[in-house]
């Protein structure tokens, strides 16, 4: 059990709606990722679902039960802050009871299922420390825990990754999907990266300025994205836009080409431009090129191998099926 | 020089001016807590002057300890400070609490919450004592006559006369009395000092955790619970830090005492050593000396027992 489903709910502080009236159904078990960038009204959105907020108007509805007016506690979500809010003064195994205790279980039962969650989580050793005494990813761990001894109906993740150093956040990452592949808990998971969001969700929701642009797979996202907005935004390195002239040669107002389906080459090409700096990370060679018909410059996914000179001269092609058209309010169409 | 030594010889003087500070007041206590040395005698004469060859051994503490007046110094301490204690941490804790939700007019109150705390506390005494405790002249007084004049009056009242005719005639309390004396320090030091423990409680209330707030929220805990786990824990250490400064400023009331009831009946330590300071320095010493180890009894004991019941 876990489907949420929300009906025209939206929230306004004093006067400034943050989210308009938003529509959207997550299936049970399904892993949603809200990505957008800061701003976006997707951790309002989450806190919405929570009960943290209350809506300004509109429905909340679990299990197709409306529960818009009912107590955080009583809906039956478990949440995992982006600062992990664990309760400093109380042991590692005390935070995981917490819960628990306050849901007035007996204590043999509360034993077992800490010992459960704290054996799946790796935390057997700190079970007797405060969580001064733990790192940034066993903090996590803690606060996963916590979340999962209440056995609820959807856990829902406020940017819990973005407190660690990058190589954690990568371990963290495959552990949280690791526990959803497990358990096929609904799971809510806000974040601002959209790398994170390509490689958890099975549901992506693009979000800007509280409204929704774009609800699709990772791959949907990324194969077809409705607008400018959303092909901006998921995919990396971005997706290089162009309108004006070299866009009216294609016959849309802008168009987006992605830097892998760009071919470099140094005797013919549609586009002249010139190199600016190239990345090498080995695999891949991002290559910034100046050209004329963009402001920006333009980034072409390039061998690993490929050694370009500063300055020199080059020409790009752009893969004409892997084309996206834009119209001047941004929307995406086929030709 | 090695890279230790400038820092250290810079760091001198204060050392020094803070051992010598500390260190002399201390030895010339003890030193005189073990000779004889009384300011004036016709008998004895040359007890007057401080001198090695008065020399009395533990003489002067076995004299304050066998002394009545000692012990019930020492149980008058311990209560005043105590009850003080106890009550500026409740009133306190409750009022930063009430005082921590947003209200019109908060910046104003927050202003006169603390003001009782600057005023001198010999002027805070004779306030409380004259001006509200007093049986005749006292709010206390003015109010007490009020209520049996009231009763006197409806007793005569068709119908509910009877009801009246019940009350028995209150008599206003005097607090000048040895057995309610110490119970006025109490009341007006609490009030003195309530401000203090609202203005620390208030400053750490604010700094608590919001996220912690919404997880416990989120896990089924109620305004108490959270309270009790959260909150408190929290405020552990300001606590700490309110009954250690309170302790060490308590355990020195006198201006009170005097103006109260001149001991009489809240005589503490302090007290006890002014008494003997008109004229045994050498006993008054040594009970200095007492009163010195009771306020790290006091301070260690108090601190230890905050810390462990509140930091679970």
């Amino acid at each position: 059990m876990g489907s949420i489903k929300l009906k025209n709910v939206t929230k306004s502080f004093g006067d400034t709606e943050v989210i308009p009236p938003l529509n959207l159904d997550i299936e049970e078990g399904e892993f949603v990722v809200f990505v957008g960038p800061s701003g976006c009204g997707k951790s309002t959105l989450l806190r919405l679902i929570a009960g943290l907020e209350n809506t300004t108007s509109g429905e909340v509805i679990i299990d197709g039960e409306d529960v818009t007016e009912v107590t955080p506690s009583k809906r039956g979500l478990a949440m995992v802050f982006q600062t992990y809010a664990l309760y400093p003064h109380m042991t590692v195994r005390k935070n995981i009871a917490f819960p628990l205790r306050m849901s007035g279980m007996d204590p043999a039962e509360i034993d077992k299922r800490v010992a459960a969650a704290s054996t799946s989580l790796n935390l057997n050793d700190y079970l007797d420390r405060k969580p001064g005494q733990l790192s940034g990813g066993q903090r996590q761990r803690v606060a996963i825990g916590r979340a999962i001894v209440r056995d609820p109906l959807a856990f829902l993740f406020d940017e819990p990754l973005s407190n660690l150093d990058a190589a954690l956040r990568v371990g963290m990452r495959l552990e949280i999907s690791e526990m959803h592949k497990q358990m096929g808990t609904t799971m809510i998971y806000v974040t601002h990266d959209q790398v994170e969001a390509m490689t958890m969700a099975d549901k992506i929701v693009v979000l800007q300025s509280g409204r929704i642009e774009q609800v699709g797979s990772p791959l949907e996202l990324y194969n077809s994205p409705c607008n400018t907005f959303v092909a901006g935004f998921i995919g990396s390195p971005k997706m290089n836009l162009l309108s004006g002239k070299a866009a009216e040669k294609y016959n849309a107002h802008t168009i987006g080409v992605r830097p892998e389906h760009l071919s470099i080459s140094d005797v013919k090409g549609d586009w002249e431009g010139v190199v600016g700096v190239s990345e090498h990370l080995g695999s891949d060679t991002f290559v910034h090129v100046h050209f004329d018909g963009s402001s920006e410059p333009l980034t072409v996914r390039a061998d690993g191998d490929l050694e370009l000179e500063y300055g020199a001269k080059v020409y790009l092609t752009p893969d004409l099926k892997k084309l996206h058209r834009f119209d001047e309010n941004g929307r995406a169409f086929k030709l | 020089m090695s890279k230790r030594t400038l820092p250290r010889l810079l760091q001198t003087p204060a050392v020094l001016l803070l051992l010598v500070w500390m260190l002399v007041p201390l030895s010339i206590t003890l030193y005189f807590s073990f000779i004889r040395y009384v300011l004036a005698s016709l008998n004895r004469p040359e007890w007057t002057t401080p001198s090695i060859t008065n020399w009395r051994g533990l003489g002067n503490y076995i004299f304050v300890w066998n002394n009545d007046g000692f012990w019930l110094a020492i149980y008058n301490s311990v209560f005043i400070v105590t009850s003080i204690i106890v009550l500026t941490v409740v009133l306190g804790l409750a009022t930063a609490i009430l005082v921590n939700r947003s209200f019109p007019g908060r910046g104003i109150v927050r202003v006169l919450l603390i003001s009782p705390f600057f005023v001198m506390p010999a002027v805070n005494a004779v306030l409380w004592i004259n001006m509200i405790l007093d049986p005749v002249l006292g709010l206390q007084g003015i109010a007490v006559s009020g209520i049996n004049e009231f009763s006197e009056n409806m007793r005569s009242a068709p119908l509910i006369g009877w009801f009246f005719s019940l009350w028995p005639e209150l008599t206003p309390i005097s607090f000048r009395a040895s057995q309610t004396s110490a119970i006025a320090v109490i009341m007006m030091v609490t009030w003195q000092w309530t401000p203090f423990a609202v203005l620390i409680f208030m400053t750490s209330l604010q700094s608590e955790d919001q996220q912690q707030k919404e997880a416990a929220i989120l896990d089924g805990a109620g305004k108490w619970a959270m309270f009790r786990f959260l909150t408190l824990p929290h405020l552990a250490r300001p606590m700490s830090i309110v009954v250690m400064i309170q302790a060490i400023f308590h355990l020195s009331l006198y201006a009170e005492i005097e103006i109260v009831s001149r001991g009489n009946g809240n005589k503490n330590l302090p007290y006890l050593i002014g008494e003997m300071a008109t004229n045994n320095i050498g006993a008054a010493s040594a009970t200095g000396i007492f009163a010195v180890i009771l306020a790290n009894i006091f301070a260690i004991f108090l601190l230890r027992m905050i810390s462990k019941s509140l930091m679970e």
